[in-house]
């Protein structure tokens, strides 16, 4: 049996930054191989913590 | 009638160039208002501090953050979010009604806290008993 979906925290940057690339973006499903619940969850908690400026929006390594 | 009480989560950051005081004087604008203005509850208050964020928002690099619980009837978010739209010093603000999962996961963090404060105390206490012997 699937374990139901537990709430994802915005506030758990380490983990968000496992979804995230080296520019700030959000990976796809196609890459992470994540449910559609769990990966809409996810985004929704990406976004949360970028506007909180916990994440950034871009982050270009290029200087 | 059952009385509508939801539990909210709120973040907001203030700009990194106030003194102690005035980070002070916001929160207790804030839990005025939920106490008084709106006759909420506060669950919790952890002040986060100054942290770099991982953007700049209005040129400043650092936000004092502070991440609050509280339960109150709908309009307190109404109330709160007037004060922090209108205070210049607040840089950002994000105010969530929580779920059942939400509340679980708090309820399983604040267990979390607890216990590792706790086995800090007794590991502290410990040691102090075997620096005695």
């Amino acid at each position: 049996m699937a374990s139901s979906l537990r709430y994802i925290d915005y506030k758990d940057t380490e983990f968000l930054e496992r979804y995230i690339n080296e520019q700030g973006k959000m990976l796809p499903r196609r890459v992470t191989d994540t449910p559609a619940k769990k990966q809409r969850a996810i985004a929704r908690a990406i976004k949360r913590a970028r506007h909180l400026a916990m994440l950034p929006y871009v982050s270009d390594s290029v200087r | 009638m059952a009385l509508i009480s939801k539990m909210y989560e709120l973040t907001y950051i203030l700009t990194p160039i106030l003194t102690e005081d005035q980070n002070a004087e916001v929160l207790s604008r804030v839990t005025r208002i939920i106490e008084q203005r709106a006759g909420g509850t506060i669950v919790e208050i952890d002040e986060w501090g100054l942290r770099r964020m991982a953007y700049p928002v209005a040129k400043k690099r650092n936000g004092y953050y502070v991440n609050m619980y509280f339960r109150g009837p709908s309009h307190v978010v109404d109330l709160v979010e007037q004060e922090l739209r209108i205070n210049d010093n607040v840089l950002r603000y994000l105010t969530l009604a929580m779920d059942k999962g939400m509340i679980a996961h708090y309820e399983q963090r604040t267990r979390k806290k607890l216990e590792s404060a706790e086995a800090a105390e007794a590991a502290a206490t410990e040691e102090e008993s075997t620096d005695q012997e």
